[in-house]
């Protein structure tokens, strides 16, 4: 009659899975995720580039017990196990390099939708402080 | 608590016509110590071209896209703060 955490088979399998999946998850540091195969175009090579960003977490947990309140000659048992876990890949094209006889030059990928929405961020930021601040200032010169 | 290790990792070396081409990548592996939790982000670095005579060029891989937005985000800031420094002024 002890309360020590009893490991179990299923709660084994589980660590397993989440093993496999840690170890699958550390793989997104790998070069060849970035760096995708080279696309042969007569004489030309491209190799497209990305950015990965990878987070994840899991944990996974299980403990037995007995109860001897209700009885104690005979003590019920009981013990359980859970788990859980989760995770998002981002992926996003960089650059491609390019090798032509004419040499391996680097062509930036530029993704204009978010350049728009950072520049309508910006825009929106500078217009909001411009209304505040004129806000700020009739009132001011109302109080006056 | 945390571990932060930020690499450069070289990939294998690839033969295009004369040219040997090795990939690097940057990458930050963060991950909670004693945790199954972890963040990894991996991005180009460079490009490394090996001539047949032994020069080595190092071409660097540029994300225009985060450098304009990031640009932008500091010009917006920027912007925000002259206007109220005008206003003030006034």
């Amino acid at each position: 009659m002890t309360d020590e955490l009893a490991t179990t088979q299923p709660e084994l399998a589980g660590y397993e899975a989440f093993q496999d999946t840690m170890e699958e998850f550390l793989a997104a540091g790998d070069v060849r995720v970035v760096y995708g195969e080279p696309i042969q175009h007569e004489d030309t090579v491209i190799i497209p580039t990305a950015e990965v960003l990878c987070v994840a977490g899991f944990g996974i947990g299980g403990g037995s017990g007995t109860d001897a309140q209700k009885n104690p000659e005979k003590p019920s048992q009981g013990s359980g196990s859970g788990g859980g876990g989760g995770g998002r890949i981002l992926s996003r094209p960089v650059a491609i390099v390019v090798a032509s006889p004419e040499g391996v030059r680097v062509e930036p990928v530029v993704d204009i939708t978010k350049i728009a929405l950072a520049g309508l961020t910006a825009v929106g930021f500078m217009v909001g402080m411009l209304f505040r601040m004129n806000r700020r200032q009739a009132l001011f010169t109302q109080d006056e | 608590m945390l571990d932060i290790e930020n690499l450069v990792r070289s990939g294998e070396t690839q033969r295009m016509g004369d040219l040997e081409i090795t990939p690097q990548t940057n990458v930050l592996q963060i991950q909670l110590r004693g945790h199954h939790a972890g963040l990894i982000w991996n991005r180009p670095r460079a490009v490394i071209i090996k001539r047949p005579d032994g020069e080595e060029t190092i071409l660097p891989v540029r994300d225009l896209t985060r450098m304009i937005i990031w640009g932008m985000l500091a010009g917006g800031i920027l912007g925000a703060v002259l206007i109220g420094l005008t206003n003030r002024q006034k």
